[in-house]
C-alpha cells in the first residue's frame, strides 16, 4: 500500500524525465540529419561569395582564419571575416585583399540592421565604394576617409567602415609577419 | 462534432483573434511585422509549433498530471521550436536569416503555451486541431494587416518574395523609416485596433 503511495507521488517525476528524454533523442535525431547541411551550405555560401570576390579563382585554402585564394597555383589575394558591432548586432564581413595595402571589396554576410536603413549596407551603391581602396583610406567621409556613409545609418555604416579597416590592418600585419 | 470544430475554428479568426483580441504573442507580431516575407514566414513557424503542441498535447492530456503539466508543455513546445529552428536553417536559409532571433523565441510566444494550457489540455484531438488552425490563421491575418501597413508606409513598396506588387513613388523617394522601426510597430498596432474596435469588427 505504502509502496503504491510512493509511486504514485513519483508519478510526475517520472512522466516528466520520460518526456524530456524521448525530446532530448528527437533533438539528437533531427541536429544530427540537419548539421551537415547546415554546415555544407555556410561554406558553399562563402565560397560562393569568394568566386564572386575574385573571378579567377580555382581554388582556395582556410587556414588560421584567412582564406588564401589562387588561381591555378598563383596567391592572388586573400580573405578573412569581419565583425562589426552595427545598431541592431553583429555584422559579419567578408574581405577581400588585392594585395598587402588595398582591399579587393567586401561582401556582407549576414547582419541583424534595421530593414530599410542599415540593411542597406548589403547593397552594391555602399560596398561597391570599398573596391581597390587603401586599407588607410577605409573610413567615413567625415571620419577622414573615403566612404560615404548611408542616409540615415550612419552607424551602420561607420561600424562596417571601421571593422573593415581595423581587421584588414590585424590582418596584414599577421601576412607581414608570416613572410 | 463537425460544427464544433468548425466554431473552434472561426473563433480564432475575430472573435478571439490572439493578436488582436487576447494580446498575446505582441512580441514576435511587433518584430517581424515589417514585411509581408517575414509575416508569412513567421506564420509558417508558429503553425507547425502551435499545430504540433495542440495535437501532442490533446494526445496526452489524460495522464499529465497537474502540477507537471506546465513543465512537461514547455519541455514539448520548445522541442518543436527547435526542431522547426533547425529545419529553417537546413531547408530554408533566407528564411530563418530574416526571422533570426524571432524563429527560437517562437518557444516564449503566448500563444502556444496559451492554447496548449488554455485549450488542448481539456479537448479532444479534433476540437484541438481546428483550435491551433483558426489560431494560427488569426495571427496571420492581424501579422499581415500591420506588416502591409508597416511595409507600405516604411519603405513605399509593396512587393512579396521579391514578386514587385505596387508601389508609391512618394514613398519610395522619402520612406517614413519609422513605421519600420519599433515606434511604427506599436503606432500600427494600436491604430488597428482603434479602428477595428471603433467600425464593430472586435468586440469586447
Amino acid at each position: 500500500m505504502q509502496i503504491r503511495q510512493t509511486l504514485r507521488n513519483a508519478f510526475p517525476v517520472i512522466l516528466l524525465t520520460v518526456v524530456v528524454a524521448i525530446c532530448v533523442t528527437i533533438l539528437t535525431g533531427v541536429g544530427g540529419i540537419t548539421l551537415p547541411r547546415i554546415e555544407a551550405m555556410e561554406r558553399q555560401k562563402i565560397e560562393t561569395m569568394l568566386s564572386e570576390m575574385f573571378p579567377d579563382m580555382t581554388s582556395y585554402t582556410f587556414e588560421d582564419e584567412l582564406y588564401t585564394v589562387y588561381s591555378d597555383g598563383d596567391r592572388i589575394g586573400d580573405a578573412f571575416t569581419a565583425v562589426a558591432k552595427g545598431y541592431g548586432g553583429n555584422i559579419n564581413v567578408l574581405v577581400g585583399l588585392q594585395d598587402e595595402e588595398t582591399i579587393k571589396g567586401i561582401i556582407v554576410i549576414s547582419h541583424t540592421e534595421t530593414p530599410g536603413l542599415g540593411s542597406k549596407i548589403t547593397e552594391a551603391f555602399f560596398t561597391d565604394q570599398f573596391l581597390s581602396v587603401t586599407v588607410e583610406d577605409v573610413a567615413l567621409r567625415r571620419d577622414g576617409g573615403q566612404i560615404d556613409a548611408i542616409t540615415g545609418a550612419t552607424i551602420s555604416s561607420r561600424a562596417v567602415a571601421e571593422a573593415v579597416r581595423t581587421t584588414a590592418s590585424e590582418k596584414i600585419d599577421l601576412l607581414r609577419g608570416n613572410e | 462534432m463537425a460544427s464544433t470544430s468548425r466554431k473552434e475554428f472561426v473563433k480564432g479568426l475575430i472573435t478571439t483573434n490572439p493578436v488582436f483580441v487576447l494580446l498575446l504573442g505582441l512580441c514576435p507580431t511587433l518584430a517581424v511585422s515589417t514585411s509581408i516575407d517575414n509575416a508569412l514566414g513567421m506564420t509558417l513557424a508558429v503553425l507547425i509549433v502551435l499545430l504540433g503542441a495542440n495535437v501532442i498535447i490533446a494526445a496526452i492530456r489524460g495522464f499529465v498530471p497537474s502540477i507537471t503539466r506546465i513543465p512537461i508543455f514547455i519541455v514539448i513546445i520548445a522541442t518543436l521550436v527547435t526542431v522547426v529552428n533547425l529545419l529553417f536553417n537546413a531547408f530554408l536559409p533566407d528564411l530563418h536569416e530574416t526571422l533570426g532571433i524571432y524563429l527560437p523565441l517562437v518557444v516564449v510566444n503566448c500563444i502556444v503555451l496559451g492554447r496548449a494550457e488554455a485549450f488542448a489540455s481539456k479537448n479532444p484531438m479534433v476540437r484541438s486541431i481546428a483550435d491551433a488552425l483558426g489560431m494560427t490563421v488569426g495571427f496571420m491575418i492581424a501579422l499581415l494587416m500591420i506588416s502591409f501597413v508597416r511595409q507600405l508606409l516604411g519603405t513605399g513598396e509593396m512587393s512579396v518574395f521579391g514578386f514587385h506588387i505596387f508601389s508609391l513613388p512618394v514613398l519610395t523617394e522619402h520612406p517614413l523609416a519609422m513605421f519600420i522601426l519599433p515606434p511604427g510597430g506599436f503606432l500600427v498596432l494600436g491604430l488597428l485596433l482603434a479602428l477595428l474596435r471603433w467600425k464593430g469588427v472586435l468586440k469586447l
